[in-house]
């Protein structure tokens, strides 16, 4: 399976990348690759347009401030699991990262490209909207901001519009006394998940998130978890979320209930 | 064709490629280098493993011109790497291979887990082995030759990991390509390609089981009388559906259309023709339709009936719709149901609100169907949104 023609075009600054992709037919936007190329490859997406993102200097490169991590869009997996990337998540970061597919893609596969290919088991759709993240997006007209809640509208649809682009993600630090849990089911080790269960417990800066994600869909959020895990785990009402996103194929719902249990439970909850 | 320059086995490379050649067929048909095998070709088997920059990395997903300036290392160029003669010797002794396909991936993952974790466990290999696939030995052979490569190794230190930040082999320049400016023009799929399923004229094609079944319902807050006549007006209809326009005036039952679906990288845009009944009696009604994507090379062939019911004391009406479809070509090959099950109620809910918001605006408030194609899909993601904003509270 060999992918249709297409056009390659690799801008080395922002600015150039967003005018090419503002000025062109149906472009998509390449970073790793490890979505999209497969895609490519069946023939299932045949673009006129590639626009590589990768040796843009500025997208691999972290910012740090007192309130967050700011991530660019191409740095990879495995940069975040090897430690590249400084840790504000007491771990969670690094953790996540490191279940990723394998390690042959972790390597090339980025933040950023697995966020707008907004594939619904992705771990870090789940876990940047647990996190309560922000997306950077860039575009002809400069940058703008949304919560990562807000960035992803449904399978493969995210909020960027014509000729825009996500740039970074910004990663709220942790207090010190911050718990988390991850808790994935997949048939096999590195493929798609089938249910991910995702909290964050952060007393010292009023955070109690919980998310429940590998949906056919956007993870589901509870932004105040506090009902959900507060006093130990309740599996009727995380049964009740379930109902309320039509979520009704029982093996489907046992596996997102034990995985937020799961994820509790590491959380210490 | 681009120019493309890298080093292959610590010599520097330059040739011609087309954007599309990825950096396995590039190896293997210009580079001559057979040694990087090729199976899935879509990154989930692990053949087609090798170095990039020093780091293994799938060789059928990246695409060769996005290695401009990196550093690749095939099986080739690893005959003396220390590690590798180890593995090699292990590799024999254990059995861990028997028809080889899978093993030059294999040794490539082998040598990065003796590497980067000189005290990983059986259970440990096992995990960073799992994107490797072998079909013949299993892996008991693979596993123990790597365990016995790192019993030999004991004490040896892991090899410090890269420093720079981003994809391996996207650190070797940062000056500008774009090849865009010359546009390929796919070329159409000549019908003749299709021959052995040619859509036939005419409402008869045999449409078999269909492969794909979707059920779904909405209420339309209007009376079954009136809805039955919308749905007899099938132009209207028809162009409530996101993406869809019409290629000419219907002929009573008979419509000729086309319909743009994007589904995140996924677009295809389809040209057929719909042939519909309907029973006045049962306020019943069957669609037959077939349509062609010739850039896609797709063709799908589709049953629709829909069954309408009063709700809500016969004030409102409730649509029952079951779509089955076949589809061929590459698309078939898009096998997450779930996903697709989503994205099928996304937009019949998007259906749902064009068809209600035409009702009720009578005939002048028909939107042009261009119109509705180009805003419908954003609608719908909102559309989904606004249900479960509602939904959570």
């Amino acid at each position: 399976m060999k992918p249709g023609p297409f056009d390659y075009a690799r801008p080395a600054t922002v600015e150039r990348a967003a005018a090419l992709l503002a000025g062109s037919g149906f472009a998509k936007l390449l970073s790793g690759g490890q979505s999209l190329g497969p895609m490519l490859n069946l023939r299932l997406a045949r673009p006129d347009l590639l626009v590589d993102l990768t040796h843009i200097a500025s997208l691999k490169e972290i910012r740090e401030t007192k309130d967050f991590l700011e991530i660019g869009a191409c740095v990879t997996h495995a940069n975040i699991e090897d430690g590249l990337v400084p840790d504000c998540t007491n771990g969670m970061l690094p953790s996540v990262a490191s279940n990723i597919a394998y390690r042959a893609v972790r390597n090339r596969g980025t933040i950023g490209g697995s966020l707008s290919h907004a594939d619904p088991a992705a771990d870090w759709v789940s876990t940047l909207t647990v996190l309560d993240a922000e997306i950077v997006i860039r575009g002809a007209k400069g940058q703008r901001r949304v919560p990562m809640a807000n960035y992803m509208l449904g399978t493969f649809e995210v909020a960027l519009e014509e000729g825009e682009f996500l740039e970074a993600v910004r990663v709220p630090r942790f207090s010190k006394s911050a718990r988390w849990g991850y808790y994935k089911f997949c048939r096999k080790a590195g493929e798609f998940a089938e249910a991910i269960g995702a909290v964050v417990r952060d007393p010292e800066r009023g955070v109690c998130r919980a998310v429940m994600g590998a949906t056919h869909s956007t993870p589901i959020l509870v932004a105040d978890a506090t009902a959900l895990i507060g006093q130990g785990f309740d599996a009727a009402a995380a049964g009740a979320l379930l109902d309320r996103h039509e979520i009704t194929d029982a093996y489907e719902r046992q596996l997102h209930v034990e995985a937020l249990r799961r994820a509790t439970v590491q959380a210490g909850a | 064709m681009e120019k493309l320059t890298l080093t292959v086995n610590g010599k520097k490379v330059s040739a011609e490629v087309q954007p599309r050649t990825h950096l396995a067929d590039f190896l293997r048909e210009q580079v001559v280098l057979t040694g990087t095998h090729i199976g899935c070709e879509h990154g989930v088997c692990g053949a087609c493993t090798l170095l990039i920059d020093g780091q293994p990395a799938r060789s059928c997903i990246t695409f060769a011109i996005a290695c401009e300036g990196a550093d690749v290392t095939t099986i080739e160029g690893l005959d003396d790497d220390e590690v590798m003669v180890q593995l090699r010797t292990a590799f024999s002794r254990e059995h861990a291979l028997q028809c080889g396909y899978c093993t030059p991936g294999m040794l490539a993952m082998a040598r990065d887990i003796v590497r980067r974790l000189p005290n990983a466990d059986e259970q440990r290999i096992r995990l960073e082995l799992s994107g490797n696939l072998c079909r013949c030995t299993g892996y008991v052979g693979i596993v123990g030759a790597i365990r016995s490569v790192l019993e030999a190794r004991k004490g040896t230190a892991a090899v410090p990991l890269p420093e720079k930040l981003g994809p391996v082999g996207s650190q070797g320049l940062a000056s500008e390509t774009v090849t865009a400016d010359v546009k390929h023009e796919p070329k159409p799929i000549p019908p003749e390609a299709f021959a052995p399923t040619k859509i036939a004229p005419g409402p008869d094609l045999p449409m078999g089981k269909p492969a794909t079944v979707i059920n779904q319902s909405f209420t339309v807050h209007r009376p079954r009388p009136e809805v039955w006549a919308q749905f007899g007006d099938i132009a209207s209809t028809a162009t409530c559906m996101p993406g869809a326009k019409l290629s000419k005036p219907p002929e009573g039952g008979h419509v000729e259309a086309e319909i743009r679906i994007k589904f995140g990288p996924i677009v295809a845009q389809f040209q057929g023709e719909l042939d519909v009944e309907r029973d006045d009696a049962q306020f019943r009604g069957v669609a037959h339709g077939r349509g062609r994507d010739d850039r896609q090379g797709a063709l799908v062939r589709a049953e629709v009936t829909y069954a309408l019911a009063e709700v809500e004391g016969g004030a409102a009406t409730r649509v029952d719709v079951t779509v089955g479809f076949t589809l061929a070509g590459p698309l078939a090959q898009f096998s997450r149901s779930g996903l697709v099950n989503d994205f099928a109620s996304r937009l019949t809910a998007e259906f749902a609100r064009n068809l209600e918001a035409r009702m009720a605006g009578g005939s002048e408030a028909i939107l042009p169907a261009e119109e509705l194609s180009t805003v419908s899909l954003f609608f719908s993601v909102v559309w989904g949104r606004v249900k479960r904003l509602f939904a959570r509270s």
